[in-house]
């Protein structure tokens, strides 16, 4: 019953309120994934499907997705400690020479509130680095960002290294792009295997493809 | 009759149709073209005059004119000067701190890239109101800003009849961003609304200060448009919400700054408001507020199709822009670039009402060839 205060509580951007109400159920010996599952993700995911529906805007999203990391800080250990998987594993950046990081950064903080493990590279990350840290974490998915039309190209060429690994270097990813130059016809042309148009869409497209075992 | 430059623009700008659509290409730093972009147009056209830098930070180029004059550029830019005596200075080629102490910085590996901001006087933490009130705030009237400002008024007006387009950079949202952070600056919209607040209101007097004596330095019967903004929209969706937040915290600000111009301008002054992405549902505020134009029009945003805005604000808002950076201008043909230019101009040109323009500075991947094609269309465009 409490675990809906916890829901209650990131839908009014209370992130002090997340951590104490978490904090009391896990006391209260409250299933960790319960907690998570229905009082965090599902809260997010609400946030999400606003955002997506134009109804919610970039401040709300930074403010949900802020109480939920209160949440997450608390439930992550416990998590770790009880030996439960994360839900997958992605590598986010922007792709070379893009620092424009607004975009990736909110991907980063929906996927991270959705219960993945998420390695963000920052800025202007080469192909390798995208490829190297994938395989470092056994990573399902990775993630590329850019805002500028100038940085098409340097996408194309990121998906072609990795698709490359995919098929010679023992890598097994999905890749997803995003970014406002970008679309779903451009991803299909450099090799990509998703295009999403907001961060709460692509934690969805990531749920799928961890659904069917990438 | 023959139309001079100003009365093609200013009769768009009334909402009547000129003898061909007005044409702007570097009026503001918004509505110009990157350097390297630039290079590539100059040597595809040969041109050989020097570079003159418009905007190091945006990287962008005050187009020469000949080239100018070569696409029968209705406008004519004038915009502040260097500070004097700021805590603005260069760490390498590649950092800057500018006179608000903001950190910006661009990477290397890409061709034509500006600069971001990476830190600045208020970033972590909690925002107080005495820290903003203990800041060492530049001052708008600071000499440097409106030096040779007046000359360069009076060669627009001895070069021919161009409409004057007076830049006026900054307002209280992005310089909030680059001071604050930008995640920090959307939280405290919730988290510290009265500390974020005063922040807004030292940005929006020291923007008041500069249009000030900016428009005493040009003389103000000689301003014809007023050019400023800053983003309130994403690729799919606002910002931030338009009723609540945007009524609450920033149109107020807008509002001052908007009376206040044309205040100085006896009303004679139209103000076009720059405003990337999915602007459509701020028009109904931007309109309240007396904004006359919208630039860049970025008909690849949601809710922005030309048809759309026509239909639901041409009435009363003049376009300013409208060609697609995003796919047409950097990857399409020549031919492309004429029909989609066309295409434009009948929606967003009917009954005058529309500037010819790209949306947002011409990118480096631009063909010159259909910089060219886009610009000369605007120039055989006839209204009869």
């Amino acid at each position: 019953m409490s675990v809906q205060k916890i829901f209650q509580a990131v839908l009014d951007y209370e992130e002090e309120d997340v951590a104490e109400l978490v904090q009391a159920e896990v006391d209260a010996g409250t299933d960790i994934e319960t907690i998570l599952n229905e009082g965090l993700i599902s809260a997010l995911d609400v946030v999400g499907e606003k955002f997506s529906k134009g109804t919610l805007f970039v401040p709300e999203m930074l403010m949900a997705a802020e109480a939920v990391q209160a949440g997450l800080e608390i439930v992550r250990p416990l998590l770790v400690e009880k030996g439960t998987k994360a839900v997958g594993t992605a590598v986010l950046g922007t792709v070379k020479g893009d620092l424009h990081d607004i975009g990736k950064n909110l991907v980063g903080m929906m996927f991270e509130g959705a219960g993945f493990k998420l390695i963000d590279l920052g800025t202007d990350v080469d192909p390798e680095e995208f490829i190297t840290a994938a395989q470092e974490n056994d990573a399902d998915l990775i993630l590329l960002s850019g805002l500028l039309t100038t940085s098409m190209p340097e996408m194309e060429k990121a998906i072609a290294a990795i698709n490359e690994a995919n098929d010679t270097r023992n890598l097994n990813v999905k890749t997803m792009v995003g970014g406002p130059p970008v679309n779903a016809e451009f991803a299909e042309r450099i090799g990509a295997d998703a295009y999403s148009v907001d961060a709460p869409t692509a934690v969805e497209d990531a749920r799928a493809f961890i659904a069917a075992g990438i | 009759m023959t139309w001079t430059h100003r009365e093609r623009i200013m009769a768009a700008l009334n909402h009547e149709e000129p003898d061909r659509v007005p044409i702007d290409f570097g009026g503001a730093e918004f509505t110009t073209i990157t350097l390297a972009g630039y290079e590539k147009l100059k040597k595809y056209m040969g041109v050989d005059t020097p570079t003159d830098v418009m905007s190091i930070i945006h990287t962008c180029a005050h187009p020469a004119e000949e080239i100018l004059n070569r696409f029968d550029v209705d406008t004519r830019n004038v915009q502040p000067g260097p500070y004097e005596g700021g805590v603005d200075h260069w760490i390498d080629d590649n950092t800057y701190v500018d006179i608000f102490n903001v950190l910006w910085k661009r990477t290397e590996k890409a061709v034509d890239q500006h600069f971001l901001h990476q830190d600045g006087p208020f970033h972590g933490g909690k925002l107080t109101i005495d820290q903003v009130e203990e800041y060492d705030w530049p001052d708008g009237k600071n000499p440097g800003l409106v030096k040779g400002v007046r000359e360069r008024v009076e060669q627009i007006k001895a070069n021919g009849d161009h409409a004057v387009c007076l830049y006026l950079p900054g307002g209280v949202i992005h310089r909030g961003y680059a001071m604050r952070g930008f995640e920090s600056y959307l939280k405290d919209l919730y988290k510290q609304p009265e500390a974020l607040q005063r922040l807004m209101d030292k940005l929006c007097d020291f923007w008041c200060d500069t249009a000030e004596s900016m428009i005493e330095a040009a003389g103000p019967e000689n301003v014809d448009i007023i050019y400023f903004g800053e983003d309130l929209g994403t690729q799919d969706s606002c910002m931030f919400d338009p009723d609540t937040i945007y009524k609450e915290y920033l149109k107020p600000r807008h509002r001052r700054m908007v009376e206040l111009v044309k205040g100085l301008t006896n009303n004679e002054a139209k103000v076009c408001y720059h405003c990337c992405g999915s602007a459509y549902q701020f028009i109904p505020h931007l309109l309240d507020i007396g904004v006359d134009a919208l630039n860049p029009v970025q008909v690849t945003a949601k809710q922005m199709e030309p048809e759309r805005l026509k239909e639901a604000f041409g009435d009363r808002l003049t376009f300013w822009g409208g060609i697609n950076t995003q796919q047409t201008l950097p990857f399409g043909t020549p031919e492309e670039v004429v029909a989609e230019t066309k295409r434009i101009i009948n929606i967003l040109g009917k009954g005058g009402g529309y500037i010819l323009n790209s949306v947002h500075n011409i990118q480096a991947e631009v063909p010159p060839e259909n910089i060219v094609a886009m610009f000369e269309t605007g120039v055989a465009h006839r209204y009869h």
